[in-house]
Formats: C-alpha cells, sequence, structure tokens
C-alpha cells in the first residue's frame, strides 16, 4: 500500500498546500518585519480575494487566470485602504494597539462579507474542474497543478522587487531602522502603503486560486490566520526566505501526517511543530534573535 | 393643575393598554438554527419548511382560538454557546412558548437544558444525535425529535450498505462532531457484525477544505464503499476531490447530504451517490408528496429532508399549542407526547409521530441515490 506512487502523491499534495500557506505568510512576515504590525486580518484578505474571483468569474465569466491579477489588484486596494484608515493613525503608539485593531478589521471584513455574499459556501466554477492530471500514479487537477507554478512565479518576482528595485530597497531599508531611513530620503508612509498593498496582494491571490479549488465562505480567514501564524514564527518573524521554507513544510507534514499516520492529527502537527521550535530556537528555524527596543 | 394632567394621561395610558391587550396576541414560537457558518446550508432550508408549517397554520386560523404564530428567529452559528445565549434571550426576554431547534447536535445538546430549565419544549430543527434525547428524563422529555436518531439512521446506512448495495471492503470517513462520531461508531458495529472489513476510519475537523491527502490514502487502501458521517458542505467536498483524486469508491452519505445543493457543489462526482433519507420529493407517503407539491409552489426549489424536518418540527409543535389550550410550557410538552395521530410528511407511508419515552420517533429510513443528477428514492420495502 506504501508505495512509492502513493509517497509522491502524497508530497505533491503537501506542496500544493504548502504554497498557499507560503504565499499568505510571505505577506503577513512582510508586513511584520517591515512596519511592525502583526496584522491578525491577514486571513481576511485572503477571504476577500476567494471572494472578488468568485465574482470575477461568475459575474463577468472571467476566466480563472486573467481573474488572478485584477483580484489581486483589488485586495491590494483594500490593504492600502486597511493601511490609511486603521494602521497609520497608529502607527507611532504601542504596538499592542495595531494588534487589536487587526481583530476588529477582521470582524468587520468578515461580517462586511456575511452581508455581502451571504453565508452559503461558493465555488469558481470553471471549465478546466473536471480535467485530472495523471502522471506517475499521481493525480492532480489542473487548477492545483497550477497552485505552485504560479507560487513560485509570484515569489520570484517579490524577491527581484525587494532585491533589485528602489521599492524594494526602501522596503528593506525601513525594515533595519525606519528612523535611519527616513534621513536618508525614504517616505516612509510610501513604504507603509506599498508592504501593505504586496501583503494583501499575496494573500488575495491565494485566496482566489483556492477558491476554485475549496469553497469560500466569511469564515476561511480564520484558519489561514492561524496556519500563516505558525509559518511565520517558524521561519523567523520578518523572515521572508523563512517563510517559504516554513510554508512548503507545514504543508507537507501536514500531508505526510494524514497519509501515514491519520488525519486526526493533521491540524495538531502544525501546532506542534511550532511548539518545539518555539521550544529550541525561540526565533525561528532562520531568524536572528533581536532585542526588543 | 399639574397632577391633573398626570391623572389624565396617566388615566389614557391605562385604558389604551386594557384596549390593547384585548386583542388577539400572537403566540411566540422561539427558531434557533444555523444561518450563518459551516451548517448554514441546511439552516436555511429547515427555516424554510418551518416558515411553510406556520404560514399554513396560520392561514387556517391560527392557534388557541384565532392567535397568529409569530416566529422568533435566531442564528445560532453552530456554536453552542450561541445557541445557549439564543435560548435563554428566546424565553426570558421574547417569552416564546417553544422553541423549533437547531440542527447541530452539539448545539442541541447545551440548548437543551436551558429549555429543560424553563419547562419550555423544543423540537428538533435536524439535530440526530441520540447523546441529545438521551440527556431527557424517561418520562419527561423536554426536547423532542420527529424521526430516527442517529443510532437508528448508521445502523440502516450500515444494513443497506451490506445488504442493497452489496459492499464489504468499506471505508469510514467521520467528522469529529457528537454528530459525526455516533453514525461512525454505529456504522462500525452493525458492518463488522455482519461480516463487513472496515479498512480505514478517519476522522476530520467539520468546516475542513483539504481532503485530499485523507482520500489519497483511502485510494491506495482500494475500498469498495466509503461511508461519510458529517455535514454537507464536507461532504460535497470530500466527493469532488475523491474523484480528483482517482477513488473509485461507492460513497455512502449520512442524512443531511442528500440535497440539491450537495450535488451542485460535489458536480457529476455526485452520479451514484447513496444516502439513507427520510424524505425525498417522490417519496411513497402520500403526505410526504403533497407536502413536496406545496413547498415546491411556495419556494420554487424542491424540497429535501431538511425542509421536511422543519415542517414536522413545526406543525407538531402548533399543533401541541392548539391541543394544549394554553401557552403553559408542561401543558404545551404533554400535548406534544399525544400526537400519535398526527401524520408525517418524512418515513413510509403512514408514519405517525409517535414519541418514545424520551421524546424521540422511530421509522423505518429510505435510502436516496442521485441518479442522472436528480435525487431518486429507493422504495422503502427494498
Amino acid at each position: 500500500m506504501y508505495t512509492f506512487e502513493f509517497a509522491l502523491q502524497i508530497l505533491v499534495n503537501g506542496l500544493i498546500t504548502g504554497s498557499i500557506y507560503v504565499l499568505v505568510a510571505m505577506g503577513l512576515t512582510l508586513i511584520f518585519g517591515i512596519l511592525g504590525v502583526i496584522n491578525f486580518s491577514h486571513g481576511e484578505f485572503y477571504m476577500l480575494g476567494g471572494y472578488l474571483g468568485v465574482v470575477a468569474s461568475s459575474a463577468y465569466g472571467v476566466p480563472l487566470l486573467a481573474a488572478l491579477p485584477l483580484g489581486m489588484a483589488g485586495v491590494a486596494l483594500l490593504g492600502i485602504a486597511a493601511e490609511r484608515l486603521v494602521f497609520r493613525p497608529i502607527r507611532d503608539r504601542d504596538v499592542t494597539n495595531s494588534i487589536i485593531s487587526s481583530f476588529g478589521l477582521a470582524v468587520v471584513l468578515q461580517n462586511a462579507a456575511l452581508l455581502a455574499f451571504g453565508p452559503q459556501p461558493q465555488l469558481i466554477k470553471t471549465s478546466l474542474s473536471s480535467i485530472s492530471l495523471s502522471a506517475f500514479g499521481v493525480f492532480v487537477t489542473f487548477q492545483r497543478a497550477a497552485i505552485p507554478i504560479i507560487t513560485a512565479i509570484l515569489v520570484i518576482l517579490f524577491h527581484v522587487v525587494l532585491r533589485y528595485t528602489w521599492t524594494g530597497r526602501c522596503l528593506r531599508a525601513v525594515a533595519q531602522h525606519p528612523t535611519i531611513a527616513q534621513l536618508s530620503g525614504v517616505d516612509v508612509n510610501r513604504v507603509a502603503v506599498a508592504t501593505f498593498a504586496m501583503g494583501a496582494a499575496l494573500a488575495g491571490g491565494a485566496g482566489l486560486m483556492m477558491a476554485s479549488v475549496f469553497m469560500v465562505q466569511p469564515g476561511v480567514g480564520n484558519m489561514i490566520t492561524l496556519k500563516a501564524f505558525t509559518v511565520v514564527i517558524m521561519g523567523g518573524m520578518g523572515n521572508v526566505h523563512g517563510a517559504v521554507v516554513a510554508g512548503l513544510l507545514l504543508g507537507v507534514a501536514e500531508s505526510f501526517t494524514s497519509g501515514y499516520l491519520t488525519n486526526d492529527f493533521r491540524d495538531i502537527i502544525g501546532f506542534m511543530m511550532v511548539i518545539m521550535v518555539l521550544l529550541f530556537r525561540p526565533s525561528g528555524l532562520f531568524g536572528r534573535a533581536v532585542d526588543r527596543a | 393643575m399639574q397632577k391633573l394632567w398626570t391623572l389624565i394621561g396617566a388615566a389614557l395610558l391605562v385604558a389604551g393598554s386594557v384596549t390593547l391587550s384585548s386583542a388577539a396576541e400572537p403566540v411566540k414560537v422561539g427558531v434557533i438554527l444555523p444561518l450563518s457558518g459551516g451548517s448554514s446550508i441546511a439552516g436555511s432550508e429547515v427555516i424554510q419548511g418551518v416558515k411553510l408549517a406556520i404560514e399554513e397554520v396560520n392561514a387556517q386560523g391560527g392557534v388557541l382560538s384565532g392567535r397568529q404564530i409569530e416566529l422568533v428567529i435566531e442564528d445560532d452559528e453552530s456554536s453552542p454557546t450561541k445557541g445557549t445565549m439564543a435560548a435563554r434571550k428566546l424565553i426570558e426576554s421574547d417569552g416564546v412558548v417553544a422553541i423549533i431547534g437547531t440542527y447541530n447536535s452539539a448545539v442541541s445538546a447545551t440548548a437543551m437544558k436551558v429549555a429543560a430549565e424553563h419547562k419550555v419544549p423544543m423540537s428538533s430543527g435536524g439535530s440526530t444525535s441520540v447523546s441529545v434525547t438521551n440527556q431527557n428524563e424517561p418520562g419527561n422529555p423536554w426536547f423532542f425529535r420527529a424521526f430516527p436518531g442517529s443510532d437508528e439512521q448508521g445502523t440502516q446506512s450500515a444494513v443497506d450498505v451490506i445488504e442493497v448495495l452489496g459492499k464489504k471492503r468499506l471505508a469510514i470517513l467521520h467528522d469529529n462532531s457528537a454528530y459525526g462520531k455516533s453514525l461512525a461508531d454505529t456504522f462500525e458495529k452493525v458492518t463488522v457484525e455482519a461480516g463487513a472489513e472496515i479498512l480505514a476510519k478517519e476522522s476530520y475537523n467539520a468546516g475542513e477544505q483539504d481532503f485530499y491527502s485523507v482520500l489519497s490514502k483511502l485510494r491506495a487502501l482500494e475500498p469498495e464503499a466509503v461511508y461519510m458521517g458529517g455535514l454537507v458542505g464536507d461532504g460535497a467536498n470530500i466527493v469532488r476531490q475523491a474523484a480528483e483524486i482517482g477513488l473509485k469508491a461507492l460513497f455512502v452519505g449520512s442524512g443531511s447530504m442528500m440535497t440539491d445543493k450537495f450535488i451542485e457543489l460535489a458536480g457529476p462526482a455526485s452520479e451514484g451517490f447513496a444516502v439513507s433519507s427520510m424524505f425525498e420529493p417522490n417519496t411513497t407517503n402520500d403526505y410526504g408528496r403533497a407536502f413536496a407539491e406545496r413547498y415546491k409552489t411556495r419556494w420554487g426549489v424542491s424540497a429535501n429532508v431538511h425542509a421536511a424536518l422543519g415542517y414536522d418540527s413545526m406543525t407538531l409543535v402548533a399543533k401541541a399549542i392548539d391541543r394544549a389550550g394554553s401557552t403553559d410550557g408542561v401543558a404545551i410538552r404533554d400535548a406534544l407526547m399525544k400526537s400519535d395521530d398526527v401524520p408525517l410528511v418524512q418515513g413510509p407511508p403512514g408514519t405517525m409521530a409517535k414519541y418514545d419515552e424520551i421524546g424521540g420517533v422511530s421509522f423505518k429510513i429510505g435510502m436516496a441515490v442521485v441518479k442522472d443528477g436528480k435525487r431518486e428514492m429507493l422504495p422503502f420495502n427494498r
């Protein structure tokens, strides 16, 4: 029963789930690393990305691949609005304020979605749904196969922006030291806007891709926020590369637990892993210890 | 002078309130159902059945010599905490005389304690687990369930899988709620006794979306049939993902999964799906078929087991209030217990609401299958 094909199928499942965790966690860790904001409403960007995808495909008949950039742009705008209205006014205060505000934002966004779209689960239906590719004993639909590929593209794009563009350099400067960055001519306000836009867009993109695989309903953000936080903690808070590795690791660990042990432990494994990491490497697998200023 | 005006004002007020109270006050019945969250599909269907029943009762003059029934609806979001709060609010603030609810067994289990404490009868809005009615004191029930419980449903499914569908190599996939667990345990016990082989018994969190890995595992074990104990949303996800992952087995679902929404969400993979069903629009029960037609006329969609049980639940409560002749909880409860002459729309022809001493009703459960994208009921005596 436990053949090589089985292991391969489990691995593929894990990479797909992991890719989603990577996208959501990358945005979360970016927002924390650069702005010091712990954003508990991040899962709602994921949820709204899913709904934008549903609206685009059912109301306007937009094909999935075209809907993705549109959805990401839409959620990015939402992220900018959130930054402007919720987080900027309290930026200079104690960080606990922004944590609590983000909880409030999460509740507002969830209930807004409930009012706007209703409680029934929705699914993006594409003609690609029923086509299942099969190779080496591994079955996967086109939508699911596309997820790791699109994730890889987004991660590379992101890395290029961060390392080689002026915007990216500004972001990294603010992450290192906001005051010195400001003295060097970086507009911190523009950085905050860009960070939220990028972080939200990544989460929204993940949500949109998943809305074609799973169903969207107003509460889907809750679990994904939790999982994203475990990934961020494991990878080191603020460490984008750590988030990529930890995200894939979590996805694969969940998949293998489900396939080889029992599905009952699937959600527990992630939390157990994070407890282990916090016990033995509190700053995350790739983080560096920083003193709280 | 001031005192005179106050006196006149008070007199007018008293006169006014006396006039008002002599008009026929509506009888308030509370409804607690999951209208948002994971069970919202089911909740919204149950409430349509309840509303149809109310409309028919009120159109025929209401209860207690001309008093209309008014529904006070609360959303429990499938949370036991919210369900209990809703029950308290309905009883203490709104003064309801009875409660229809709720759907998730875990919520019913706690909410019924509030109802029992205040002596307000509660009629199940879909909650099936016997753990709820088992909390009733024999002979003194406050929670009623006008259809068979989870142990009977699990048993009937198990018997049908072995005898009607002829499958022996089985796998079980259930959610880890009171409902899912009780179904899975009963199913396992009965099928093993009949000589079947249980290849795997896996659980999941209700509302979980990703079943790919556990289904891959089942695929490797090659079962002939997979029994699902859980809610309709998860069931639809499982069946759809199973087809995508190449798992070729017959899927057998539990009570609430046989709905059009399930077929819509599961897609073409739902073909052949079988569920132990207490009601389908083409049931051989005459009352059931007539109800299905009235429901279709009223709501424009075809009825399913959720709507049927909502209808039965509300009809029985309305009749009990009328027969009790008062809004006293104990009187209504006693009248409810004597409902053996009230026909149900669920179940085989001739099914009556004969409550046992812990508030449950027993009847033979049918089996429905999805054929050409439509739900079809097999004969009750197969």
